[in-house]
């Protein structure tokens, strides 16, 4: 088990965001959360990378407690997130955004490949490499906040809806990029408003409501499970 | 009003006003570079620049050198000037830290709301200068005389002396290497991250605490400097010293557009520059009349300071 996450609970102030959840990651795993806005899940994102403390429970990774860990270890462990929405630096360059990624590296042959391989994977960022991350167009922050995420080389990569805001070819073209990334070896937890894709891409799901989770399985299992079709996939 | 004594010296006044505003600037770094990564206001800067002043003329006083020594020769008054700045430079760096650490991180801690780092300001602040105060005797203490103002070079009737191009030389040259740390290094980086988005920095696995650590220590450094380039223009140090000529630094830093590194060396400079031709103009009692209204004319029409827009439109 690369990541277990035991009994979480976390609070905003006096609300409850998370009312003890529980979730496992194998190593090789695409596993996907989904649930209805608000359901907790970037909240689950930020107790997992450690941006928001928990008040109850257990965080493990690759074998170690890491539930008091600042974030910044955390990253250095081996744990990346792609933030929510615009979490890139809009000040710099596209190109000094990606090398944020890899900050917590020292080997700048492996991070010059990683560069190229990000580059191969989002070939709009190679064009936009000096262009001010704040000027780019949301669907190009959101190739950003990927690709900075892979410049750690993680062990564990948190995408927090990678598919917000980009236009249908671009969701297509963005869930085979995931899908490749974790066949280079990279493990995935995914957590997207876009339930179909994520189902159908992931090896299992949980699925999240007001801070709990309801139900879990294989990806295929929920894709044809009544109430998540009614509830997530827009179909009756 | 002035205008033929402003007309008949304005050479000499630009030439004394571009070595104020380089002092204003070096100074002014420590707020700018603060604030970009808290949001913060450290009051007590003054006193770290304070400190350094201090330190320089003890260093010196080690050697026998005081305001009543005799000039040494020119081969030792190197050696002196550079060991006075490199002491200052660590002493008000390491008391910036020292701030940090006792002041403002435990507050960090237990997540203080912004006033509570404001009241906290003033009072490391106060307390250090009062420690200074009553362990001077609230005596003010001259500089030994290391450099004697002499005219390097003469346009017309602007006589620039020495001073005031060793001041404007050094300046540039720590403002450059700033410059280049922070925009070309990983470190520089580090900073300009925690600055930008201090949650998204923490996900880069950027160490925010180290990060804070190294600009107070930075801006003290450039604090130290900016003390001992200060005792050879003016010529003396007190307890308080910081605090008048703070909160010209302070103003310069916002006047910049607080946050941006060059608009701390701008606005430095439009200080200096405007402290000294209001003076010829309307008087010296108009010194800081003239700068606030300096200040006040020019936010009007931009807000966010001179080159604040750039910052602001990064944390859109
Ligand atoms: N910083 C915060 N302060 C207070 N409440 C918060 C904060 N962040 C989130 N919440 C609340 O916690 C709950 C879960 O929010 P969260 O952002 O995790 O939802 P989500 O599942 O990611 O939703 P979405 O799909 O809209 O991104 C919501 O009710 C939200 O209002
Ligand atoms: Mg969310």
């Amino acid at each position: 088990m690369l990541l277990e996450i035991d009994n979480v609970t976390l609070l905003y102030g006096r609300i409850q965001a998370l009312h003890g959840i529980s979730l496992t990651v194998n190593e090789g795993e695409i596993v996907a959360l989904i649930g209805a806005n608000g359901a907790g899940k970037t909240t689950t994102m930020r107790a997992i990378s450690g941006l928001r403390p928990i008040a109850s429970g257990r965080i493990r990774f690759a074998g170690e407690d890491i539930t008091k860990l600042r974030a910044d270890l955390r990253t250095v462990r081996g744990i990346s997130q792609a933030p929510e929405g615009r979490g890139i630096f809009p000040g710099m360059s596209v190109l000094e955004n990606l090398e944020m990624g890899a900050y917590t590296r020292r080997d700048s042959a492996g991070i010059r490949a990683d560069l190229d391989r990000v580059y191969g994977l989002f070939p709009r960022l190679k064009e936009r490499a000096k262009q001010v991350g704040g000027t780019l167009s949301g669907g190009e922050q959101q190739m950003l906040t990927i690709g900075r995420a892979l410049m750690s080389r993680p062990k564990l990569l948190l995408l927090d809806e990678p598919s917000m805001g980009l236009a249908p070819m671009l969701i297509q073209q963005i869930f085979s990029i995931i899908t490749e990334i974790n066949q280079q070896g990279t493990t995935i937890l995914l957590v997207e408003q876009n339930a179909q894709q994520a189902l159908s891409r992931a090896h299992r799901a949980y699925v999240l409501e007001t801070g709990r989770i309801v139900k879990s399985g294989t990806g295929t299992d929920l894709l044809h499970d009544p109430a998540v079709k009614d509830a997530y996939l827009g179909v009756a | 009003m002035h205008f033929d004594d402003l007309a008949h010296n304005w050479g000499p006044l630009t030439a004394s006003g571009l070595a104020q505003g380089a002092i204003y600037a070096l100074f002014a770094l420590g707020y700018t570079l603060v604030y970009g990564v808290l949001r913060l206001i450290n009051f007590a800067h003054s006193e770290v620049f304070m400190v350094g002043s201090y330190a320089a003329l003890i260093t010196w006083g080690f050697f026998g050198l005081d305001e009543n020594s005799a000039t040494p020769p020119a081969t030792e008054v190197i050696g002196y000037v550079v060991l006075g700045v490199l002491v200052a430079a660590a002493i008000s760096g390491i008391t910036a830290l020292v701030v940090e650490l006792v002041a403002y991180r435990p507050l960090r801690r237990h997540n203080a709301p912004p006033l509570a780092f404001l009241i906290t300001a003033i009072g490391a602040s106060l307390v250090i200068s009062e420690a200074v105060g009553v362990a001077t005797h609230r005596n003010q203490r001259g500089v030994p005389p290391l450099i004697q103002p002499a005219d390097a070079f003469t346009i017309g009737n602007t006589h620039v002396t020495n001073l005031e191009i060793l001041i404007i030389l050094l300046t540039l040259v720590m403002m450059v290497g700033l410059d280049r740390f922070i925009n070309r290094t990983r470190l520089g980086r580090g900073i300009r991250a925690v600055a930008q988005s201090p949650d998204t920095a923490a996900l880069m696995g950027v160490n925010k605490d180290r990060v804070i650590s190294l600009v107070f220590l930075i801006g003290g450094l450039m604090a130290g400097i900016a003390a001992v380039m200060y005792l050879f223009k003016i010529g003396t140090t007190r307890y308080d010293a910081g605090f008048s000529l703070g909160i010209a630094a302070f103003t310069a830093a916002v006047l910049g557009g607080i946050g941006n590194l060059r608009g701390a060396v701008v606005g430095g400079i439009i200080i200096g520059l405007f402290e000294n031709y209001g003076s010829a103009l309307f008087g010296s009692n108009y010194r800081n009349v003239v700068t606030f209204v300096v200040l006040i004319v020019i936010l009007m029409f931009r807000p966010s300071g001179i080159l604040g827009e750039a910052l602001g439109r990064a944390r859109a």
